[in-house]
């Protein structure tokens, strides 16, 4: 309850975080080869990594492929020029920009980080530092997803390659997402981008895998690779198409002209089949 | 209605489908291709099925000892739960081919994700998180670059996680569930995790001088029942005019199948006012 507290707190302040411009997903021709890194298990399960901050350190974090933000106490912020005054429960919830994050020989410029006293990391911190000191924060997603990172938990390595991907800004986002509440209440509309030409239905009650084509255009992708109306579609491009959202998801991740992979069953007979979908509108 | 429609088929013959491949031989290392997105609040978001129901929406989570899902699904799934808040799945399979053999979970209702889905932040319906106990038993490769992420089963299975000794409760994993997912709740926001398709038009459109034209209208169409021509100038749509295919796209995420779209076209020189009922096609 005290940590609810503490981080409803913390969301009126990231209300106000000031934020760098957000670069979503563009890419950069990838240069350099991959580094692999060790990784040390706590008993917990959390892996440990060590990093180096603006050059300073190494520290010990922990490497979380579910934080949106990487997160330093306030300490180990001061110490590395990150803030001035220190970061504390509800003085620092900003996003502040970070030069350098280095881990093993790779480095990460420009990144970001929010300063702050995380309450868990401490508890994991007082557990376990007597076995290799203090572990001071959180390496989340705007290291990791610079690089192709294979995780590999038997080894206990980490293995970096720079991708050219640009995390953009999770605090910008999220800004973004709370001034227009409005929208999170209405469902949304997913464009597909491509034609496909067949349409999906399932009926009310029908709990069943996949969903039924219920046209297929003649002329179109759909028609040229045999599908035809009653088919049931169980999966595009290997995702789940349960219902007729999902499959609209599903379509509109394929983008122009790559070819997907549809499973589907006719007659009780799973069948394969590629559709490479079109521009169209 | 399906058995029906089965039937119906069941006559046709299409050449280019092919009959699925047989299963590969067990105990091969062969990467799986899982198919993910990343949330608006830029989470690693699986899918997967438990007990052969769902799909539920999961978080890969390194910072997660183990896999965590709330009470709701423990039930809606059947799960059997120990005294100690810990429960077996008969099946555990991941969108992309990959079952989880005897995997095991916590059952215990996150704050940060009730938070999350509470102001519907990360645009999808969260429904737990995948920790280390499930995913050590693979080799995982994320790229965000890339539209799959490679899952190569380990020969590996690594020891319950230990809770921060000392620190009370049931070892003190109630403590360190997921690290860190933020957020929590928010008054006045009911999101909707619902999907609509936009409206479907059943053309193609280029661009030339003088504006977008239609190049391909789709027989049976919704454009076509509503008289578009390959060669008519798209001049209106919706209320906006269009300059570029841009303003198409823009004016039909405006709308989802079903609606009646107002278009104006240009042909042989004379303006002419057609109504479209867009499609649910894709």
């Amino acid at each position: 309850m005290t940590t609810q507290r503490i981080l409803i707190g913390l969301l009126a302040t990231v209300a106000a975080a000031t934020a760098t411009p957000a670069q979503d997903g563009k890419k950069e021709p990838p240069k350099a080869a991959p580094v692999v890194v060790g990784m040390e298990m706590l008993p917990s399960r959390h892996f440990v990594v060590s990093a180096k901050i603006n050059g300073e350190g190494p520290f010990r974090f922990i490497l979380d492929t579910g934080a949106p933000i990487t997160l330093i106490n306030s300490k180990v912020g001061k110490q590395t020029g990150l803030s001035k005054t220190g970061g504390g429960l509800f003085g620092g919830m900003n996003s502040v920009p970070v030069k350098t994050i280095e881990i093993g020989g790779v480095t990460a410029k420009n990144s970001t980080a929010v300063v702050m006293d995380h309450p868990t990391v401490k508890a994991i911190s007082d557990a376990f530092e007597k076995d290799g000191g203090p572990i001071v924060g959180i390496v989340g997603f705007p290291f990791f997803a610079k690089f192709a990172m294979t995780v590999d938990y038997q080894k206990q390595e980490l293995t970096l390659t720079p991708n050219g991907y640009q995390p953009g800004d999770y605090m910008q986002d999220l800004m973004k997402n709370l001034m227009n509440a409005e929208a999170l209440n209405k469902p949304k509309t997913v464009m597909v981008g491509a034609l496909w030409g067949f349409e999906v239905g399932k009926e009310k009650g029908d709990e069943k895998d996949g969903v039924t084509l219920l046209k297929v255009y003649p002329g179109t992708p759909a028609a040229k690779a045999g599908l035809k109306a009653g088919d049931r579609l169980l999966t595009l491009d290997g995702r789940w198409t349960d219902t007729i959202g999902d499959a609209t998801i599903a379509a509109s991740l394929v983008k122009v002209g790559k070819p997907a992979e549809l499973k589907l069953t006719r007659a009780g007979k799973e069948l394969k089949a590629t559709v490479t979908p079109v521009k169209g509108y | 209605m399906r058995l029906l429609l089965l039937a119906a088929v069941a006559v046709g013959c299409a050449a280019p489908l092919r009959a699925a491949d047989p299963p590969a031989p067990k105990g091969e290392a062969k990467a799986h291709a899982v198919p993910y997105r990343l949330t608006d609040t830029k989470h690693v978001l699986v899918r997967a099925k438990l007990n052969g129901q769902g799909p539920f929406n999961f978080i890969l989570d390194t910072g997660a000892p183990a896999v965590f899902i709330p009470k709701v699904v423990a039930k809606k799934v059947g799960l059997k739960v120990d005294g100690k808040g810990w429960g077996a799945f008969d099946t555990f399979e991941v969108e992309g081919g990959v079952t989880v053999d005897n995997a095991r979970c916590r059952v215990e209702d996150l704050f940060q994700l009730e938070g999350m889905n509470g102001m519907g932040l990360a645009g999808v319906e969260l429904h737990g998180v995948i920790g280390a106990n499930v995913l050590a038993r693979f080799k995982i490769t994320y790229d965000f670059t890339a539209d799959k992420l490679p899952f190569v089963p380990l020969d590996y299975n690594p020891p319950d996680p230990k809770g921060l000794s000392g620190k009370g409760g049931q070892g003190g994993l109630e403590v360190i569930g997921p690290v860190m997912k933020m957020m929590a709740g928010f008054m006045g926001i009911k999101p909707s995790f619902d999907v609509k398709a936009g409206g479907f038009l059943g053309i193609d459109a280029e661009e030339r001088t003088g504006g977008v034209f239609v190049t391909t209208v789709i027989a049976g169409g919704p454009a076509d029942k509503a008289g578009i021509q390959v060669g008519d100038k798209l001049d209106t749509v919706r209320t906006n005019s269009l300059d570029d295919l841009g303003d198409l796209k823009r004016a039909l995420a405006k709308t989802n199948s079903g609606d009646q779209l107002k278009v104006e076209i240009v042909r042989d020189g004379k303006t002419r006012k057609l109504t479209v009922t867009l499609g649910g096609g894709l």
